[in-house]
C-alpha cells in the first residue's frame, strides 16, 4: 500500500484500510498472521502483569507526560515487537 | 513495441508495479522516468569501486536501523570497506537472515570484494560502503532524501563504479 493510500484512508476515517495495513506490517504481508501477532503482543503484556509485579509507574507517567504523541506512537510499535519477541514465538524472517 | 534504446532505459521488470498493486491494493507507486546506466570508462582493474546495499548491514556500534516504524527508515549507514563480518550486524525484519548470519557474504559480499581488490581484479575499494533497509513506504522521501543522501556520500569518495545490490 502506498503512503498516499494510507493518508487518504486516515482523512476519510476508513479504519478498515488502516488496520489492514497494520496487520500486513505485523504479519509480513499476511493479514491473518498480523491479526494473531497483535493478539500475541497483548496476551504477552497481560501475562506479565497477572501477578501484579512492581512496575516503574514514575517512568511511565514521566514518559507519557514528557514525550510527544509521535514519539509515543513510535514506541508503541517498538513495544509490539518487544512483546512478540518476549513471547518466544517469532514468525518474522529477519530480526529487529 | 519498444525499440532497443527504450528497452535499455528500462531498469525495472515490466509489469512490476501492476503485480505489486494486485498484491497490495492501493500501492500506486509508479516510476515513469529512469536514469540510464553509465558506461564504465576504464577497466575494473583500474577502477575505484563503491558498494550500496539494502541488506540492513551496519557496524555493531551504530544506531540500529528502524525496522519497526510503519512508514520505514530513511537513513543509511557507512560500512568501512575494510570491516570484518564480525564487526557488522544485520538489522532487517523483512528478509530471511539465517544464511547471512552464517556467512554475511551471501547478502553483503564484503570479503569477496576485499579479496578481489587484493588480487587487483578491482583497482581499489572506496573507504566506505553504504547500507540501508528497503522497507520504505514514502517514495518521495526514499528518492529525494535517502537516495540523494547516499548519492552525495558515495560521490564524495569519487568512485568510478558502484555495485548496487538489493537484499
Amino acid at each position: 500500500m502506498s503512503l498516499q493510500y494510507l493518508k487518504d484512508a486516515a482523512r476519510e476515517s476508513d479504519t478498515e484500510k488502516l488496520i489492514r495495513y497494520v496487520r500486513l506490517h505485523f504479519g509480513d504481508g499476511n493479514e491473518a498472521a498480523g491479526r494473531k501477532e497483535i493478539d500475541k503482543a497483548w496476551i504477552e503484556a497481560l501475562k506479565l502483569l497477572l501477578d501484579v509485579p512492581p512496575t516503574d509507574r514514575e517512568f511511565i507517567f514521566e514518559t507519557l507526560q514528557s514525550k510527544d504523541a509521535s514519539t509515543l506512537a513510535h514506541l508503541f510499535f517498538h513495544l509490539h515487537f518487544y512483546f512478540v519477541k518476549h513471547s518466544g514465538e517469532w514468525i518474522h524472517d529477519g530480526e529487529l | 513495441m519498444a525499440n532497443s534504446s527504450e528497452k535499455d532505459s528500462q531498469q525495472l521488470r515490466p509489469g512490476l508495479w501492476q503485480t505489486v498493486n494486485e498484491r497490495y491494493p492501493g500501492s500506486m507507486i509508479t516510476k515513469e522516468t529512469f536514469v540510464l546506466l553509465a558506461k564504465l570508462k576504464k577497466p575494473l582493474s583500474k577502477s575505484h569501486l563503491s558498494f550500496v546495499s539494502t541488506a540492513g548491514v551496519q557496524p555493531k556500534n551504530s544506531m540500529p536501523f528502524d525496522t519497526v516504524h510503519p512508514v520505514g527508515d530513511y537513513t543509511f549507514r557507512r560500512v568501512p570497506s575494510n570491516s570484518k563480518p564480525a564487526d557488522l550486524v544485520i538489522h532487517q525484519l523483512k528478509y530471511p537472515t539465517r544464511g547471512a548470519r552464517r556467512d554475511l557474504n551471501v547478502i553483503f559480499p564484503i570479503e569477496r570484494l576485499q579479496e578481489l581488490a587484493d588480487e587487483k581484479f578491482i583497482g581499489e575499494l572506496s573507504e566506505n560502503f553504504y547500507s540501508f533497509i528497503g522497507y520504505n513506504m514514502n517514495p518521495e522521501m526514499l528518492e529525494q532524501t535517502l537516495a540523494e543522501n547516499i548519492a552525495d556520500a558515495v560521490e564524495a569518495e569519487k568512485p568510478d563504479a558502484v555495485l548496487m545490490s538489493p537484499a
